[in-house]
């Protein structure tokens, strides 16, 4: 007799603690995110899609050198010594390990794995399926600040040539044979 | 107050009103039509409101995309697929039963709708025995579903079909006894009358004490028994946590594992109006019916048909209420098993309704209402 009060006691308390512990996570807000609309925060350290930074960038190859699989191919020429013309950045994910390792030796911070936009972090589908190279390079040649301040250069050192100077004037800057990654 | 045993009553006055004139006939059919809407509206509705309070509970969102505003839309849309899928009949099995047997267990649901009024005077059939006549004919669903297990010529939707077949015949003792303690306090089945008790009063005016109050606050006893009421009717639509027939068929089989398409579909509108059935007639007979507040009456008498408007609201919300509990019981309870149910059922809510009942008597013959002094 006394189990059974005892039974009915347990289902009504252990019923209304379910029903409780369930009317508690009615309130609670929806943890679902609605992709594509919306996207999970990216929080900082995750190991994505890369981003570069062309306007930091220096070309040091540090990132291609580094990559255990050697994924990054990058090639750029060089205009009046400092700034970059770019022609390619690629990574090719068919052998990227996300090692984060081309992020961490980058001396000058210019490259990192949040991306979060295009290929977006969760899924890359290319028209072709069997290449997964992606292009980080937003603009190719000079920058904008680039070509302003290449042509102030230029102008400049024009100005100066063409002064009466005893000094034979120098002849203009060639550019120099692009910098690859081949024999690197 | 006694109780009328002869639903003839009924019939003369269908007769007397035919022969008056075809009043009778116009508002039967208009109350069909809309029935009919109700009863194949109610099923998409409740569809939706389940997935959508379910995603609540579990910290998701539900239907969010098919008609733009939450996913209104998405019961329709699994609707048509529905009916554009497959008929797929087994090959050796019994194929008119196989054929009838959702027809049965719809049957079984749609037609005690007749005897429900939503508002005073509101209802396709005035049945004096109108309690009686809904659980009665909501009986014959089990039969459907036996034959659908039987046809299928399938060992596990046999075996599903007699579990289910056993969990409905056995709540059906706890069910119609705990409906009893009401009933005897009223004095009579129909169901107008059981909602005029908990607002009944000595004059009226618009708004008034009553002293009854809703059965489920009207005494100790009642509300045992409007509890019982409400767990053997879980079991009665088997939902959680006695949904073992469906959970069969989530799992491995169950009685309606052979049938697909539109078939399948008469089976989840079964289920989803006999939740309605059940929450309506708990809104009825324990919950008030249509007066919004326990003790606090309205005469909706005298609204006229603005009034009555305001009843079926709030019948509705109240009955939308508890399909809402039933939902949030379904995702709180993990499953009981067919011997647990079995103990449930005859062991603690059978014995608990009887002792609401006797003590409800005692009251009644003593004139009290908590403790009968029978001294």
């Amino acid at each position: 007799m006394l189990t059974y009060a005892r039974n009915i006691r347990d289902t009504v308390m252990t019923t209304l603690k379910g029903m409780q512990i369930t009317l508690r996570n009615l309130r609670r807000p929806e943890t679902t995110v609605q992709y594509p609309e919306e996207q999970c925060e990216i929080k900082p350290g995750y190991r994505g899609f890369h981003t570069l930074d062309q306007e930091i960038c220096i070309l040091c190859f540090q990132c291609a050198k580094i990559c255990p699989v050697d994924c990054i191919e990058m090639a750029a020429t060089r205009v009046e010594k400092k700034f970059l013309s770019w022609e390619q950045f690629t990574v090719d994910y068919n052998k990227c390990l996300f090692c984060d390792l081309c992020v961490e030796v980058c001396p000058v911070d210019c490259i990192h794995m949040d991306r979060k936009t295009g290929p977006s972090q969760y899924a890359v589908i290319t028209d072709d399926r069997t290449t997964l190279n992606i292009d980080l390079l937003i603009y190719r040649g000079l920058s904008e600040t680039g070509v302003k301040a290449v042509d102030k250069l230029r102008a400049d050192k024009a100005a100066a040539a063409a002064k009466p100077a005893p000094a034979p004037a120098a002849p203009p800057s060639a550019p120099a044979a692009p910098r690859t990654t081949e024999g690197a | 107050m006694t109780m009328t045993l002869a639903s003839a009553g009924s019939i003369e006055s269908a007769v007397a009103a035919s022969a008056a004139g075809s009043g009778f006939w116009l508002t039967t059919l208009l109350g069909l039509v809309l029935l009919l809407g109700f009863v194949a509206l109610w099923p998409m509705f409740a569809i939706w409101l389940e997935r959508k309070v379910a995603a609540d509970f579990q910290s998701r969102m539900g239907p969010m995309y098919c008609g733009g505003f939450h996913g209104w839309l998405q019961s329709l849309a699994d609707g048509i697929k529905l009916a554009m899928k497959e008929d797929l009949i087994p090959r050796d099995s019994d194929r008119f039963l196989f054929w009838i047997a959702p027809a049965v267990a719809f049957f079984g649901v749609f037609a005690a709708f007749i005897a429900l009024p939503i508002a005073e005077g509101w209802q396709i059939a005035d049945v004096d025995l109108g309690l009686l006549f809904i659980l009665a004919i909501s009986s014959i669903g089990t039969l459907g579903i036996v034959m659908a297990g039987w046809s299928s010529n399938n060992k596990w939707s046999l075996y599903g079909a007699m579990r289910e077949a056993a969990q409905l015949v056995s709540y059906e003792i706890p069910l119609s006894i705990a409906l009893l303690s009401p009933l005897l306090v009223v004095g009579s089945l129909r169901l107008g009358d059981i909602v005029a008790f908990q607002s009944a009063a000595d004059g009226k005016s618009l708004i008034y004490w009553s002293g009854n109050g809703w059965f489920a606050l009207y005494s100790p006893w009642t509300l045992l028994a409007g509890v019982i009421y409400y767990i053997s009717s879980l079991a009665e639509c088997k939902r959680a946590p006695f949904d073992l027939p469906e959970a069969e068929s989530e799992l491995v089989a169950g009685f309606h594992t052979e049938y697909s398409g539109l078939r399948f579909s008469f089976f989840f509108l079964e289920e989803y109006a006999m939740m309605f059935i059940v929450s309506a007639i708990g809104v009825l007979v324990f919950l008030g019916g249509w007066q919004p507040l326990p003790w606090i009456s309205i005469d909706f008498a005298a609204l006229g048909f603005l009034g009555k408007l305001v009843c079926v609201g709030v019948v509705l919300f109240k009955a939308v209420f508890l399909v809402w509990v039933q939902i949030w019981l379904r995702w709180t309870l993990p499953r009981l098993r067919i011997d647990q149910v079995m103990v449930t059922g005859y062991k603690y809510l059978t014995p608990l309704s009887f002792l609401a009942l006797v003590m409800t008597s005692l009251c009644v013959h003593c004139g009290d209402r908590v403790i009968p002094t029978l001294f």
